[in-house]
Order: C-alpha cells, then structure tokens, then sequence
C-alpha cells in the first residue's frame, strides 16, 4: 500500500470531484453528531455528581462541565428539576441522530453518485475500445472490474472514508474534551487502545492469505459440482455416480475445513481483542475508582469515561480491518485504472496518420477525395468500393513468417453490384469486411469508398453505411421488436413488418405468443440460429445502408428460405451494393460476380456463369451437383 | 414453469416453524457442539450482565468508604469475568463456527447425493447454475442462520432477561418504567430490518441487471458499433445505473434513520433511569453506584434486541431458499430401482467388490439375476410425453437384436433422441414397455443396464483432468495400456501423443482445451474402454471434419461390431453401413430399411441424403479436398 499511496490518494481526490462538497457537509454532520453524542454521557456526569451526589460545584471545574451546567440552569435547578437531565440526555440523542442521519445521507449519495459516474464511464469505454482491445480481453474478467471492483470503492467511499474521518474527528473532539475532564485519566484511558488498533491491522493483514485459501476451495468446490451438473450425461452414461460422490467428498470436506480454520483464527481475534478492550474498560474502572477515593475524581466523571470507552471500543476494533481494506481498494482502483487508461477507438489513429504521411509522399497521382473527417457534411455513400494492394495482420495472431490475414489483395465493386466472396476458411474473406467496417485498421494499401479514402472517414458515419449480417448474429436481450429497430430507431411500424417479411422472419414472429414483443435472450425465448440470422438479417434491410454485407449469413437458413430472402434482396438491389460470403452454391449462383481469395489474395474473378467453366473452387463446388447423380446411379448398382 | 421454479428469494411474511424446525433437524446430529453452544450463550449473556454490576459495587464501595476501600476484590472478581468472557468469545465462535461449517458440509453432500439419482427429467427444467446455486450459497446460508442465528437468539433472550431481572430486583418500580421502552423498541428494530432487507433485495435485483448489461455490452461490443448504437446503448445504461443509485441511497437512508431513532430510545430508557434514580439517590433511596447501574443496564437493550431482530428477518428471506433445498432433499427418484429388484440384487450381491466397479459380469448373471448378456431391445407400443398430453413418441415398436446397428435420421425434434434416452432408461415409457431379453426393464437393475451402455454424445462432455484420466472414466480399473489401446483403436493415439505431456495433459475445464473434434476422438475411446453391449452415438461426428471423421471411421466401426448400436447421425458415411436406417417424424417410424432400399424409395430419406451429400462435399471442396475423394 506504501508504494502506490500518494497515486491512490490523488485518484480517490479525483474521483471524489463534485461531490467534494457533499463529503464536507457528511463530514460537518458527523462533526456535529459526535459532539451531541458526547454530550450525552456529561449531562449523567453533572447529574451525578452535582445534582444527586450534592458535589460542591468547585473552581477548577472544566470548561465542557461548567457550560453544561449553565445550560441546565445550575445546579441548585438540576436538582429541583432532575426531569431536565433525562430531557437533556433524549434531545442531544436526538440531535446527535439528526446529524448523524444527514451523514449517512451525504455519504451514500455522494459515494453512491461516484459509483454510478464510474459504471457509467466505465461502460461508455468498453463501447468505445477498438475490437482489437476487446479480441484480448476476457467478458467475465472485465465484468468482475466493472461490479466488484467498483463496489469495493463504493465501500470504501461510504464506510471506510467516513470511519477516518470518524478516527480523525475523535482525535479532534473526544480526545480535547476527555482532556478537559481529566487529563489523568485520558492517559489511563488510552493506554490499551493503541496496542489494540496495530494488534487489528497486524492480524487482519495476515489472515488475508487464509481469506484467499477459503475464497479458492469455494471456487474448485463450485468447479466440482459445475462439472459434475454439467456432465451428468456422461456420468449417468458409465453410471459413475459413487465415483462422483468420492470426487465431491473431497473438495467439500477441504471447504469446510478451511472455512473452519479461518473462523478458529477469527475466534482467538475476536476472543484476544474482546479481552483487551474489557481489560481496558477495567482498567479505567479501577484506576477512576482509586482516584474517587483519593478525592481526585468524581462518580459523575468516571461514568462519563466508562460511557465514552463504550462507544469508541467497537470503532477502534474495527479500525484494523479498516486499514486492510484501504489496501484492497487500491489493488481494485489500480484494476479500474487499467480500464479507463486504454484508449478509445479515434476516427484517425497514429498508426493510419503515419500511413498518410507515406502515401502522400508516393502519391499515385488520383488525389484522393478527402473529407474532413468531421462527417457532417458526409451524405449517404452511392456504395462503389475500391479495394488497392490491401495488407493487414492481425496484433494478436503469431505473426507466421510475415504472413498476414490480407496480403495485398484489390478489387473493385460497382455501386449496386452484388459482388459474392468465396474462399477457404483463412483466406481472408472476414478479415476484409473488419477492414470495411473499420472495426481494424489497415496497416497498408488502400480501401476507397465512391473514392474516399476510408481511413480518414468517421468510423461511426462508415459503419452507419454499412448493414451486417454476421454467421452467428448477436441479438440483445430485447424485444424482437426493438431487436429489429436497432438498425433504424424512429422506423414506424409498418417498415418493421415489411424488413421481417422481406428476411422470412415474420410469419415465426407472428406465431410466438406475444408477437414481436417477445423478448429474447436469458429472460426470454431462445432462437434458432437460423432464426437468428433472419432476425439479423432483416435488421439489416431496416437500416436501409448504402452497402449490404452478408457474412454466411444464411448458412443455417434452409434451401427453400434462402431463395426466398435473396429474392426479397434482390427486389431491392440497385438500392445497395451487396458482399455475400457464401459456401453454398445456391447463394453464390446469385451474384453478379463472384471473387475467389486464398490466403488473402485474390485469385479467380468472374461471373458465376464463367467461373463455372474455368478450373478452380467455384467449378469444383459447382460440380459436386453433377457428381450427386453419378454417385446415386453407382452406389445403387453396388448395392 | 421455469419461470416459477427460477423465482428468487420472495420475501414471506410469516416464519414457517415447520420448515426451520426440517432444517434445524440436520443441526441435531451435531448435538456435541449445539448443546454447548446453547449454554456458552447463557453463560456469556450472564457474563454480560454481570459487568455492570461490578461496576456498581466498585463505586458504592469507593463511595462509601472513600479512602478506605479495598479495592482488591473488585480488580480480582473483574478481570476474572473478562478472562471468562474472552474464553466464552472463544468458545462460541468456535462451536457455532463448527455447527454452521460441518452442518452445510452434511447438507450440501445429502443433495449432491440426490442430484447423482434423480431422473433427467428433473434436470431439463433447472439450469445447472441454478443448481449450483442450491448447493453452494443456499446450504451455507441455511447452516450459518442456524448456527450463529440459534446462538443469537438464545443469548438475546437470555441477556435482556437478565438485564430485566437486574433492574427488577434492584428496584421494581424504576425498573418497570425503563422496561416499558422495550416493546417499542423491539417494534421498531423489526420494522426497519425488513424494510432494509426489501431494499437491500432490490439492490441486488438492479446489481444482477446492470452485470448482465456489462456482459451484454461486451459481447456484443462488435455489433454495437457496426450499428452506431454507442450513446444509445449508453443511454439505457445510464437508465439502470439510475435505478441501483437511487434503491442504494434508499437503502443507506433507512438505515440511517434506523440507528439515530434506536439510539434515541435506548437514550429515553437511560434519562428515565437518571431521572427516577436521581430522585431516589438524592433521598438516599439508591446508591450511587446502583444509580449508575442502572443507566447502564438501561442502555445495553439495543444491542440483543437489533440482534434478534435481524436474525428473525434474515429467516424469513431464507425462506425461500430453505425450502428449496429441503425440497431437493424430499425429492425422490422417479427412476429406481423398484423393491423386488433391489431384493434380489441384495441376495445375489458378491461382498467384496462394490457392485460400481463391476463393468464385467464375474458371472453369466447380472447382480439383478437376470442374464448379464443382452440379446435383444424391444420397444412394445411404447408413447413417451415430457409433458403431460404432448406425445414424442407414439404406439413406437421396434427390435433390435445382438450386432445389428440401427442410424436414426430424421428432423429435430422428431423424437430420436427420445428413443435413445428410453433405451438408456434416462426416462422410462409414459406407456407400453421397453424389453430386454424379452423382460421388462423395469424389472432390471438400473445401475447394471447403465454399466453396460457406451455413450458418445454430439456435445462431448469431458471432465477437468488429463487426458489419461478422462479415457479412464469408461472403465475405473482400466491399465494405461488398455487406456493406450482404445485410443489406438480410435485413431485418438497421435493427436494425444503430439501433445506436451501426452496422455498426461490435462483438458481444462469441460475438455475446453482440446478441438471439438479432439474432445470427441477421446469421448470414442472412453466409450470403447467401458466395453458396454450397447452403444449409442449421438449426433456424435458432426463436428468432425472430414479428414478426422475419415480417421476415426475405423475405431467406429470396431466399437460397433458385435453390439446392439443405436446411431443418431448427419454423417453418410456412418448412416450408410446401419443395419437398418429409421427415418424418424413426429414420433414415428416414416421409412425404415437399408440405404439402398430407402435411396430407391425416393421418399424423405433420398431428400436428406441429397442435402446433406451437397454439404459433406461443399464442406470438403472448401477444405482444399480433392473432389472425387468419397
């Protein structure tokens, strides 16, 4: 903790901006709450000792008893009216209940607001992380970030800030005022208290490890019943349920055994610190009781400490654990910041200004149309696509012998063309339409949009252009409704319908109980997935882009529905230009040409009608229809 | 109806003595700590108590006697009681700590017990998180309220009687004014807990939105911006995270109340002791030290009663949880094994080996006493529902005897699975029989029909461990050559081989360390080590590619012969060497001869095998396979 601390404390500074004020209002309240709650105890004191005790009220009297006394009217009052002092003791309750009412309020809404502005930033940064952040990080750790790590500071922000400022403030009141009443017995007070608050710190910092143990024999205790759910198939399959049962005895036992191991430590802590803290409450007793005799103290007073022991006991045990969990919240402050500092996606990254600079100096000749890339001024795109020597390897992929995904690949698309990409897996195709999407950047070549060069364009007015269709479409937890409307918000209705027709969607919408308010997802149904492509797919028609990309997305769409939606397509062709990535041959067959790509090249182009003559992947899919009837006249003779 | 089982943690609003006092009863065999525990709580409320009472003498004492008193007896007798009640700290917490640990241990092994013998059934209507959930937080949450909850309970009880006692007999009538501020304080205590538990429950319920929002968000980060949907999304967010802020500072506000106003009652309690004392001391009615006595008695109600208070919430949120769990314990198999045969399997039982490890019969008969050899499976008229009214299958025969392989085609859903779930007897017929030897299964021993099966399933399921250890799980007493051996058979040997530690590498989670295909080239030589007499393939080669499929083509082919073979296949090449090829739809039988029969017939199966001819060899042509090759 001693090594980041100063950054750990500026950040929390930081985090705390606007609600800085809020936390000196808590921190006023609590300052208020503490001086009525120690006020409680001096009005039994000077009850005690002048109006019951009959005390001659004398001149070395200590400013807090002597201003209390005033206030009661004296003590010759008190004693007529001894109703006052149970009214007093209820009102500076009371009071101190106010205050500390109006802290607990400031803190939870000040620490509360710092948590939601954190969830809050923090999710609009994961949206604005490039893909390339997102293919390296891991969904269940950067969800553990966002929820637990930010509850931690959350805590730390309600409980633990407001226990320091507690210690501070009982270094600041309590400690003047016991002063002022006796300065003897102060010192007997907190002889105990020190050696309790390292005694904490010390133990909690080295239980942390046993905490640990506990948390990691719940988890392989929770693998071992997962795996065994999950599995329950197989366990059944080979009837190995006593073997499973001798698996799970196992990790239970250890569960519990450390768990117990861990509470026999909380047991000697609580029990240890339970004893210095009675030790220190007799301490004071008996001491305070030596000195009533001796004539150096009073009832009253002693009472008054015994009743401040008691409530500052329990803070001061916890304080301890207090101090370790300012080390586990630096450790989940540090993990935030990890976050927070990658930077966001930028419509023009280092990497493509550099590429500028070396274009400009090798220039072609054709300037390329630049637009600023303030996007206002863009309008819809007409959709021809240029494609020049296109290279781009993938940061994460081991980067075999210089090869990359893309290995200058170009070619051309028509606005209104439908171009179909075929080619082995690996071969680039995905690749490609990431480039288009400028999900990646390329490292060099060219992609040109009605000859704009697309890596000085607003990757949000690109990717507004450009409607999708992915293999294996994500669909939100939403209606289908709203799922369909996320390609185009302010759609009416009826163009809704009219996208799931045309995607063969709205006759299986129709039939689900409620309709295209059915909800999808974890609380609701779940899609087939080529249920799921059409739902995507008409998405994609809603949004009504410029250029239309089907990434195999009819591939768990049958035959017959397949013809359908690229008649439906088709109907609207010459409004988009159209990429299909496509195995099947009905699919392909469509297109108005046809590329073939190997290892990010390309290598075959043409109609479908001409690469059907040609030898090369597209003949050879072409012919296994040929071959299906050959196959079926020999393999019946055989038989 | 998952919605209604998957319903978590409904508030109820009365305490259901009958289900704590189930739930109590596991705490019962741990009668060595409770029984201690329950008189270390008396004996620390005593202790509790007795403090404030030393502290009356030790100032009447110094009071009355001034420079005279000896003080001795009073260091002694207090640090005496502070020793005791340090050591009863430590006892209690150690007693409950063992109560709540062993009895969530006990708990949680009865129901992961009963999960190994309940039917599928069971099963298709819970998630395995769900599950997993009974098992872990809700076992640990029943121990801990009966353990650290009964040590509560008994010393509230136990302290704010005695603190009432030791008003009461110090004087009765002050003491009745104090003890009057009781009632309300307990009303109090107990209303702001459950509003407190409510709001903190709705906390947890935005918690668990704005964590599925996250993962949603991550998830789908690519779809996300190739729909420009960045500050919408970020909208909805902020929406929820709106919604947690406001139930937090809600929470946080009751409970900021709820202190002060306790506070201030126990305070009332305190002045009302000042006052009436103060009246009497000064009359010489009360010593000095009694007075002080009693305004601190007076004030150290808050403490037991918040307690209790919290303890009788939290079981009534338990509820719920408690009775699930007790229900999961009261569940009994629907599948078992009936009494008649477990009668005969007791007499015919060998004693010295455990009748799980028997894979082969050491006799002719089966521990049931039937026959160990299965000859023949027959299906009479048999209609199987999951759900009431909704058949799968219908009036369904079949036969199949020793060696013949029967492929199963047909659509989703058309009930091949069903049929082999049936044979396997994860689920019995709703109606007619399912024979073996022309006996009713029924009447055989389920663990011994289900020794005898080997399963290869589309999913292949295997378990955290090595590879070794996975292959082993077909037969537990298996040597590593026969380990080694059936992999060979199933051309498993190589890939295992190239790995880093070979047979001794481990899987990872779920086998998630290997290919699919590799996982399913070790799920066939699992199945092949368990020599089972009848295998079943589910859909079990349709994440190979060809070159695998072509690989293990063989092994198939060797762990088929000579057993009864039900197959669930896409494959041609594994439909095509069947027996017999069964087109299943809507529960039954549409066409059923060999290939060459059904390919003449010019029916639905020539439709699949067309289709999936086409895709088998587009799949391969993208490959880079030659295309002539079969």
């Amino acid at each position: 903790m001693a090594s980041h601390g100063p950054l750990f404390f500026r950040t929390v500074w930081q985090l705390m901006r606007g609600q800085r004020r809020r936390y000196g209002a808590a921190i006023a309240a609590l300052l208020l709450a503490t001086v009525f709650n120690y006020l409680v105890p001096l009005v039994g004191a000077v009850t005690i000792d002048y109006a019951v005790a009959g005390k001659v009220v004398a001149a070395d009297l200590g400013r807090p008893l002597r201003a209390l006394l005033t206030v009661l009217g004296g003590a010759e009052n008190l004693r007529g009216h001894l109703w006052l002092a149970p009214l007093a003791m209820v009102v500076f309750t009371a009071l101190s209940g106010v205050f500390a009412y109006l802290k607990g309020r400031h803190a939870a809404i000040a620490s509360d607001d710092i948590a939601r502005r954190l969830k809050n930033d923090l999710y609009d940064h994961l949206n604005h992380l490039p893909a390339a952040y997102h293919d390296r990080a891991e969904t269940g750790d950067l969800v553990q970030r966002c929820t637990s790590d930010v509850e931690t500071l959350r805590q730390f922000l309600a409980v633990q800030v407001m226990e320091l400022a507690n210690a501070a403030l009982l270094a600041v009141v309590a400690l003047p005022l016991m002063l002022a009443l006796s300065p003897r017995m102060t010192a007997v007070s907190f002889a105990l208290i020190g050696p309790l608050v390292i005694y904490g710190y010390v133990y909690f910092g080295q239980v942390k490890h046993i905490f640990k143990g506990v948390d990691e024999a719940e988890s392989a205790l929770t693998a071992v019943i997962q795996e065994n759910l999950t599995g329950i198939r197989v366990v059944r399959a080979f009837a190995r349920q006593d073997y499973e049962r001798r698996k799970f005895a196992g990790p239970n036992a250890t569960y519990r055994d450390r768990s117990l191991r861990l509470l026999r430590l909380m047991a000697w802590y609580w029990s240890l610190s339970d004893l210095a803290a009675l030790s220190q409450l007799g301490l004071t007793l008996l001491v305070g009781a030596h000195w009533i005799t001796t004539g150096d103290l009073s009832v009253g007073v002693l009472f008054a400490f015994l009743a401040y022991l008691g409530t500052m006991l329990w803070p001061v045990r916890q304080m301890g654990r207090i101090l370790t969990e300012v080390g586990k919240t630096a450790v989940a402050l540090k993990r935030l910041r990890e976050i927070l500092e990658q930077p966001r996606e930028a419509d023009i990254t280092a990497a493509t200004a550099a590429m500028e600079k070396e274009k400009t100096k090798t220039e072609e000749g054709i300037e390329a149309r630049a637009p600023a890339a303030s996007g206002a001024a863009l309008s819809r795109l007409a959709g021809a696509i240029t494609v020049r020597d296109l290279h781009f390897a993938h940061v994460t992929a081991p980067a075999t012998a210089g090869r990359g995904a893309l290995n200058g690949l170009s070619f051309d698309v028509a606005a209104g063309e439908t171009l179909a990409i075929l080619g082995p897996s690996g071969s680039g195709k995905s690749t490609l339409i990431h480039l288009l999407l400028r999900l990646y950047d390329y490292s060099a070549g060219s992609i040109r949009l009605d000859g704009m060069e697309l890596s000085r364009l607003p990757r949000q007015w690109v990717r507004r252009q450009i409607g999708t269709v992915m293999q294996e479409p994500f669909l939100f937890s939403k209606t289908l409704r709203d799922n369909i409307r996320l390609g185009r918000g302010d759609a009416p209705e009826h163009e809704v319908e009219e996208a799931a027709r045309a995607a063969c969607i709205h006759d299986t919408i129709v039939g689900f109980e409620e309709g295209y308010d059915t909800l999808i997802g974890e609380r609701g149904i779940t899609l087939s997935g080529g249920q799921r492509q059409r739902v995507a797919i008409a998405r994609a028609i809603l949004k009504n882009p410029a250029i239309l990309i089907l990434d195999d997305a009819l591939s768990a769409v049958d035959s017959e529905t397949e013809a359908l939606i690229i008649d439906a397509l088709k109907t609207r062709r010459g409004q988009a230009t159209t990429l299909v990535i496509a195995h099947r041959l009905s699919t392909l067959a469509h297109a108005d040409r046809v590329i073939v790509l190997d290892h990010g090249r390309l290598i075959q182009t043409g109609s479908p009608a001409e690469l059907s003559h040609g030898e090369g992947l597209y003949r050879r899919l072409w012919q296994i229809q040929t071959s299906l009837a050959a196959e079926f006249s020999q393999g019946l003779t055989a038989g | 109806m998952p919605s209604q089982i998957l319903h978590e943690d409904e508030f109820q609003a009365r305490l259901d003595a009958g289900l704590w006092w189930k739930v109590f009863q596991h705490a019962l065999r741990l009668k060595r700590f409770l029984i201690p525990l329950a008189f270390t709580a008396m004996g620390i409320a005593a202790l509790d108590a007795s403090f404030a009472q030393v502290t009356r003498w030790t100032i009447d004492a110094v009071v009355q006697r001034g420079a005279h008193a000896d003080l001795r007896p009073y260091i002694g007798l207090y640090f005496l009681l502070t020793v005791l009640l340090s050591l009863g700290v430590w006892v209690f917490i150690e007693l409950a700590g063992n109560i709540s640990n062993h009895m969530s241990h006990d708990i949680r092994r009865l129901c992961f017990d009963r999960l190994q013998d309940l039917e599928f059934a069971f099963y298709d209507h819970r998630p395995v998180g769900w599950l997993i959930t009974r098992l872990t937080s809700d076992c640990d949450r029943l121990a801990r309220i009966i353990a650290w909850g009964s040590l509560d309970l008994v010393w509230g009880t136990c302290f704010v009687i005695m603190i009432a006692a030791s008003l009461l007999l110090m004087n009765w009538r002050l003491a009745l004014i104090v003890l009057a501020v009781l009632p309300p304080l307990a009303v109090v205590s107990k209303f702001f807990q459950r509003m407190m538990l409510l709001s903190h429950r709705e906390i947890r319920k935005f918690n668990s939105q704005i964590t599925a929002a996250y993962h949603e968000s991550i998830q789908g980060v690519r779809t996300t911006k190739t729909l420009v949907r960045e500050a919408d999304n970020l909208g909805e967010f902020q929406q929820r995270s709106a919604q947690m802020f406001a139930a937090s500072v809600k929470n946080a506000r009751q409970s900021a109340v709820y202190f002060p106003v306790v506070m201030t009652l126990g305070s009332l309690a305190a002045g009302l002791a000042l006052w009436g004392g103060g009246h009497l001391s000064i009359v010489g009615g009360m010593t000095l030290g009694t007075l002080v006595a009693f305004i601190n008695f007076a004030g150290q109600f808050f403490n037991p009663i918040n307690q209790m208070a919290r303890i009788l919430t939290e079981m009534q949120a338990a509820q719920a949880a408690g009775e699930r769990v007790m229900g999961l314990l009261a569940t009994e198999p629907k599948i078992r094994d009936s009494e008649a045969v477990r009668q005969r399997m007791f007499a015919a039982k060998t004693p010295t080996i455990p009748v799980s490890e028997i894979r082969f019969p050491v006799s002719d008969l089966a521990p049931d006493g039937h026959p160990a050899n299965i000859d023949s499976i027959e299906f009479r008229r048999v209609t199987f529902a999951y759900e009431e009214g909704s058949p799968v299958l219908r009036d369904f025969n079949l036969t199949v005897r020793a060696g013949q392989t029967i492929a199963l085609v047909g659509q989703s859903g058309g009930g091949k699975s069903t049929i082999v779930s049936l044979v396997c007897r994860f689920y019995e017929p709703t109606q007619g029989e399912l024979l073996i030897n022309g006996v009713d299964y029924r009447q055989r021993s389920l663990h011994w029909l289900q020794s005898q099966l080997g399963i290869v399933l589309q999913t292949p399921h295997l378990f955290k461990g090595t590879v070794r250890e996975n292959i082993r799980y077909g037969r537990l007493d298996a040597t590593d050559v026969e380990v080694e051996e059936a992999a060979r058979l199933v051309n498993a040997h190589e890939f295992i081989l190239q790995m880093e530690h070979g047979y001794d590498t481990p899987v990872g989670e779920g086998g998630n360390r290997l290919s699919t295909g590799q996982k399913q080239l070790v799920s066939f030589a699992r199945a092949l080590l368990a020599r089972p007499q009848v295998f079943v393939m589910d859909e079990a080669t349709s994440s190979i590619d060809t070159e695998t499929e072509q690989a293990i083509q063989a092994g198939i082919e060797r762990i088929l012969a000579g057993r009864i073979s039900f197959v669930i296949a896409h494959r041609l090449s594994t439909i095509r060497r069947a027996d017999r090829i069964l087109v299943i739809n809507r529960g039954l039988i549409e066409e059923s001869g060999t290939h060459e029969e059904l390919l003449r017939r010019h029916g639905h199966y020539h439709e699949l095998y067309t289709s999936q001819f086409r895709r088998e060899r587009e799949a391969a042509v993208l490959e880079g396979e030659p295309a002539h090759r079969l």
